[in-house]
C-alpha cells in the first residue's frame, strides 16, 4: 500500500492507477514471515512492464516460496518522477509501498538497450548508489537478467550479478545462497565470489579487462576463481517448469491485456539477424495437454476472454492444428478467443485461420523482413514471395482486408534495389487483394509497410557487421518512400537515431559505463520514448567522455577480434556463427532445426529438438 | 430474464480506476464470475452493462451501482454478490444486489463528503476560509465540459451544506446537482479556495449517496 505522501500527489499525475497496486492476484504477505524481499524492477512504465511475460513467471514463482516476497516496481513516468523528486519520495514497491532500500534484491529485466538509463535512474530514485562498488554491504544486491544480459558489459560497473539464460532455477539458487551467507554474517564480496560458482551467474566485478591501443579488447581475466566462461542456464522440460496459474490483472489498460501462454522456447529458424533465435536455443515445446490445462487455469483465474499463444514463432509449434482443435473444444463455449502472434508467412493455413479469433477480425501481421529474395536468403528468412502472396490471398478470402508487413532496412549487403523491392512486394499484396474473388465486397485493402533499421546484435552471425550510418539509413528510408506509388500502402519507419544508440549499447564494452554514469547524473531516462530521447544530447555526452560511437556501431569487426561478450556462452559456437556469416555473403540459406541439424553447438545439452526425431526420419 | 442492480463501494486503490477502465474491468469480472447475463448481439458480443452515474477519478463512492440483465430468473441474488466479490480487485466490494427500482435518469443530486487539510494554513484558519467561501454571494468558477469552458456560480448550485472543524481537517458535507442534466463537481470547492484565498488544500472526496429529484436515495 502506497504511503500518505504518495496519495497526495496521485491526482496531480496522469494515470495514477500505475502507482497504486491493489490489483486482482497481486501478492500481499506478512512481513514477519518473510526472510528475503525481492524488488522486481521493470525499467519502463507500468503498461509496458505489466505486459511482460518473464516478469509474470518469476513474480509468481518467487512468491510461491513462503519466505520470499517479490514485489513489482516500474519506472514512474516523467510527471510522477518530477513530483517524487520534489517531495523527496523514494521509489517504492507496488505491493507494500516500502522504499526499495528495504529490499534484499533489486532485480532488473533487460529487454531492450534503450531502457539502460532507466535502470540507473530507478536506482537513483530509490536513493541507492548506482555503482556496485559504492554498495559494500550485503543488502540491496542489484541483479539483472533478460536478453540484453547477453552483453552485460555496458552495465558492468552497476550490476552486482547478471543472470545468463533462463532464470527459473538460478535466481532461487542465488537467493538461497544469500540467505545462508547473511545468516553467517559473511560479506558481500564473499557472497559474490561464492555466487560466481553457480552456473548462469556472472559477477562482472570479478573480471579484469585490458585493452589494445586501438580500443579493442586485449584480454579478459577472471579473478577469485570465477569461471573463464559463463554458461547460460536453461530449462529442458517445459512440461515440468514452473508456470503461473494466475496473473496480476491490471485495472488500467496495458499494452497486452490478455492471458499469455508460452507454448515453446527457442526457434527452429535461425534468421541471421535475430538474437532471440540464437540465445534461446534449442527449441523446447510444451505438450498440448500442458498448454490446454494452463490456458484454462489462466482464464479461470484472471477472467480474460483472450489467450495469446506466445513464442518466437507460434505457427512453428509442431502440433499447432492439434493444439488449436483441443483449445477450441472449450474456448468457444467459454467465449474465449485464441490468438496466435508471431505468425510466419508460411504458417498461415486455412485450418489455422478457421480456429483463431473467430469473433474479431483485426489486422494480420507478417514479417518478410526483406524485399528481395536475394536479401531474404542473406538473412536466412526462408520465406518466398509466392508463399507470402498465397498467404495474403488466403487471408483476403477469409475476410481480412488489413495486412501489416514488417521489414528491416540496413541489412548486410543491402542495395537501393533491394530497398525498392520492399515497395514492389507491397504492391503485389495490393494486387493480390483485387484479384481475389472472395474478398470483402466494397472494402478497400490496407497494407501497412513498416521498416525498422537493422541493429547488429551479439550472438548472431551479424555480430561483426557495421550498422549503416544514420545518413545511409535516411537515404534508404527516402528511397523506399519514393518507391511506393499507391495510396493503399501506408509507410511507417522508425527513427534511425534510436536504432543507432541501440547499436552502440548492444555491442558496447565497459568503457561505456562512464557514459552511462554521467547520463544518469544528467537525468537521462526513457530513451525509448520520443518525449525524452535526444540524440544530440547523447552525442555531446559521448564526445565529453572521449567515446567514438562509430567504433561500436559502424565498424566492421574481424572474426578474430576478442568481442566484449566472448566470455559468455549461450551454447552456439563462434565457429558456427562465422560459417553462417560467410554463408550470408553468398546468399546461401541454412535449413531449419526441424529439417536438418546444422551443428550450431547447443546439441551438447542433449535436449529439446536436438534429440527429437526429425520429420525426414519418421 | 430480469433486470438487476449491483451496489458496490469503490474506495482505496480502486479510486484510481477511471470510469472507462471500470467498465472494462467489470466486463472481465462478469466473464470471470460466469454470471448468466445478457450479451449484446452485434459483431462483437459483450455483456451489456450500464452504470447509473460515473464517478470522477480519485473519488471514493459508497453507493455506486451497475445494471445488467440476468438470464437466470431463479438465481439467488446473494450468489450474484458472492461470485462478483471473489473476482473484484482491491477496493471494490459489492454489498447488495437488488431489483432496479428507479431509472438512472431520475438521478438529480449527490451527497459528497470532503475532508480538507493544508500544509501552509492551520485547520482553524482553513475552517474560517471555507465558511467565508460558502458565505459569499456568488462563487463564479470556470467549469470544463465537452463544449468548452463555461462559467458557473457554484454558490447557487449548493443545495445543502454542513462545515465542521475536526482539528486535523475540515469536514464538508454538501449536496450538489448530479445526473445527466446538470452536474457540479465538488472539486470546484477546492479550486475555489485556491482562486479566492490562494489556499492549496489536500482533499479527500467521497460520494456518499445519490438522490432523485425529491432528494430521496436512488434505489
Amino acid at each position: 500500500m502506497y504511503s500518505k505522501e504518495v496519495e497526495r500527489i496521485l491526482l496531480k499525475v496522469q494515470k495514477p492507477g500505475r502507482y497504486v497496486g491493489g490489483e486482482l492476484n497481486s501478492v500481499i504477505k506478512d512481513k514477519k514471515d518473510i526472510d528475503v524481499r525481492f524488488a522486481f524492477c521493470f525499467p519502463d512504465v507500468y503498461e509496458v512492464g505489466m505486459s511482460h511475460l518473464g516478469m509474470k513467471i518469476l513474480y509468481s514463482q518467487f512468491n510461491t516460496v513462503p519466505y520470499i516476497w517479490c514485489e513489482r516496481v516500474f519506472a514512474p513516468w516523467i510527471d510522477m518522477e518530477e513530483l517524487m523528486i520534489e517531495r523527496n519520495i523514494p521509489l517504492y514497491g507496488l505491493e507494500s509501498g516500502d522504499p526499495i532500500t528495504d529490499f534484499d534484491f533489486i532485480g532488473f529485466t533487460l529487454q531492450y538497450e534503450l531502457s539502460y538509463t532507466n535502470v540507473l535512474n530507478m536506482l537513483k530514485l530509490a536513493k541507492i548508489p548506482i555503482k556496485s562498488k559504492d554498495r559494500p554491504e550485503l543488502k540491496n544486491i542489484v541483479v539483472a537478467g533478460g536478453p540484453c544480459a547477453c552483453n552485460p558489459e555496458p552495465l558492468a560497473e552497476f550490476i552486482d550479478i547478471f543472470f545468463i539464460g533462463e532464470g527459473e532455477e538460478v535466481d532461487l539458487e542465488v537467493i538461497e545462497l544469500y540467505r545462508k551467507f547473511r545468516a553467517e554474517n559473511k560479506s558481500k564480496k564473499e557472497f559474490l565470489i561464492a555466487a560466481s560458482q553457480i552456473q548462469g551467474v556472472y559477477v562482472p566485478a570479478l573480471y579484469n579487462v585490458e585493452y589494445n591501443n586501438d580500443g579493442t579488447i586485449k584480454s579478459f581475466t577472471p579473478e577469485e576463481g570465477a569461471p573463464a566462461k559463463i554458461t547460460k542456464r536453461l530449462m529442458m522440460n517445459l512440461d515440468e517448469v514452473f508456470y503461473p496459474d494466475n496473473f496480476v490483472v491490471p485495472t488500467i489498460e496495458i499494452i497486452h491485456d490478455r492471458a499469455v501462454e508460452e507454448i515453446f522456447r527457442g526457434c527452429i529458424r535461425g534468421c541471421r539477424f535475430c538474437q532471440a533465435g540464437f540465445l534461446y536455443r534449442p527449441v523446447r515445446e510444451k505438450s498440448v495437454a500442458t498448454i490446454d490445462k494452463q490456458c484454462r487455469e489462466l482464464c479461470k483465474n484472471t477472467g480474460y476472454d483472450e489467450v495469446s499463444l506466445s513464442s518466437l514463432s507460434s505457427s512453428d509449434y509442431s502440433r499447432v492444428v492439434e493444439l488449436l482443435t483441443q483449445l477450441n473444444k472449450w474456448s468457444n463455449e467459454e467465449k474465449v478467443s485464441i490468438s496466435l502472434p508471431s505468425l510466419r508467412v508460411d504458417g498461415f493455413t486455412d485450418d489455422i485461420m478457421s480456429k483463431i479469433k473467430t469473433v474479431r477480425k483485426s489486422g494480420l501481421t507478417f514479417a518478410p523482413e526483406a524485399g528481395s529474395q536475394r536479401l531474404r536468403n542473406v538473412i536466412n528468412k526462408n520465406v518466398f514471395e509466392d508463399e507470402l502472396l498465397q498467404t495474403c490471398d488466403t487471408a483476403f478470402g477469409g475476410g481480412w482486408s488489413k495486412v501489416k508487413l514488417y521489414f528491416m532496412i540496413g541489412l548486410p549487403t543491402e542495395t537501393l534495389d533491394d530497398v525498392a523491392e520492399i515497395a514492389a512486394l507491397g504492391q503485389k499484396v495490393v494486387d493480390t487483394y483485387y484479384r481475389n474473388p472472395n474478398k470483402q465486397k466494397g472494402r478497400a485493402v490496407s497494407v501497412t509497410v513498416s521498416a525498422s533499421s537493422f541493429v547488429p546484435k551479439p550472438f548472431t552471425p551479424f555480430q561483426w557487421e557495421p550498422q549503416d550510418t544514420i545518413p545511409q539509413l535516411h537515404e534508404k528510408q527516402q528511397h523506399l518512400k519514393k518507391s511506393i506509388t499507391t495510396k493503399k500502402i501506408t509507410y511507417n519507419y522508425h527513427e534511425a537515431d534510436t536504432s543507432f544508440l541501440e547499436a552502440v549499447f548492444a555491442r558496447g564494452d565497459r568503457k561505456l559505463c562512464k557514459v552511462m554514469e554521467i547520463a544518469c547524473q544528467n537525468g537521462f531516462h526513457f530513451d525509448g520514448w520520443d518525449d525524452c530521447f535526444s540524440l544530440d544530447a547523447w552525442m555531446k555526452l559521448f564526445e565529453q567522455c572521449g567515446i567514438d560511437t562509430a567504433f561500436y556501431a559502424n565498424r566492421r569487426r574481424s572474426f578474430d577480434e576478442l568481442l566484449p561478450w566472448d566470455h559468455i556462452d549461450y551454447g552456439v559456437t563462434k565457429e558456427f556463427l562465422i560459417s553462417e556469416c560467410k554463408k550470408a555473403y553468398e546468399a546461401a540459406t541454412t535449413p531449419n532445426c526441424r529439417q536438418k541439424c546444422s551443428n550450431c553447438g547447443v546439441g551438447k545439452w542433449k535436449g529439446g529438438i536436438c534429440v527429437e526425431k526429425r520429420q525426414s526420419m519418421v | 430474464m430480469r433486470n438487476v442492480r449491483v451496489w458496490f463501494k469503490k474506495e482505496g486503490t480502486a479510486k484510481y480506476i477511471s470510469h472507462l477502465d471500470l467498465n472494462r474491468n467489470m466486463l472481465r469480472i462478469i466473464h470471470m464470475a460466469k454470471l448468466p447475463i445478457w450479451y449484446t448481439e452485434g459483431f462483437n458480443p459483450h455483456p451489456f452493462i450500464t452504470f447509473a452515474l460515473p464517478l470522477s477519478l480519485g473519488f471514493s463512492g459508497l453507493r455506486e451501482s451497475m445494471d445488467f440483465k440476468l438470464l437466470d430468473d431463479e438465481m439467488d441474488l446473494n450468489e450474484v454478490k458472492d461470485r462478483l466479490n471473489k473476482c473484484l480487485p482491491g477496493g471494490i466490494t459489492v454489498y447488495d444486489v437488488t431489483e432496479q427500482v428507479m431509472k438512472p435518469a431520475r438521478i438529480t443530486y449527490a451527497l459528497f463528503n470532503l475532508k480538507l487539510s493544508c500544509d501552509t494554513v492551520n485547520t482553524d484558519e482553513l475552517y474560517e476560509k471555507v465558511r467565508e467561501l460558502f458565505a459569499m454571494d456568488e462563487i463564479m468558477m470556470d467549469k470544463k465540459s465537452k463544449a468548452g469552458i463555461k462559467e458557473v456560480d457554484l454558490k447557487e448550485n449548493i443545495c445543502k451544506f454542513d462545515i465542521k472543524n475536526c482539528e486535523s481537517y475540515v469536514n464538508i458535507d454538501v449536496i450538489l446537482p448530479a445526473g445527466s442534466m446538470t452536474n457540479v463537481n465538488p472539486k470546484l470547492i477546492v479550486d475555489a479556495l485556491k482562486k479566492f484565498f490562494d489556499i492549496e488544500a489536500d482533499f479527500e472526496i467521497v460520494r456518499v449517496d445519490i438522490y432523485n429529484e425529491n432528494v430521496e436515495s436512488f434505489v
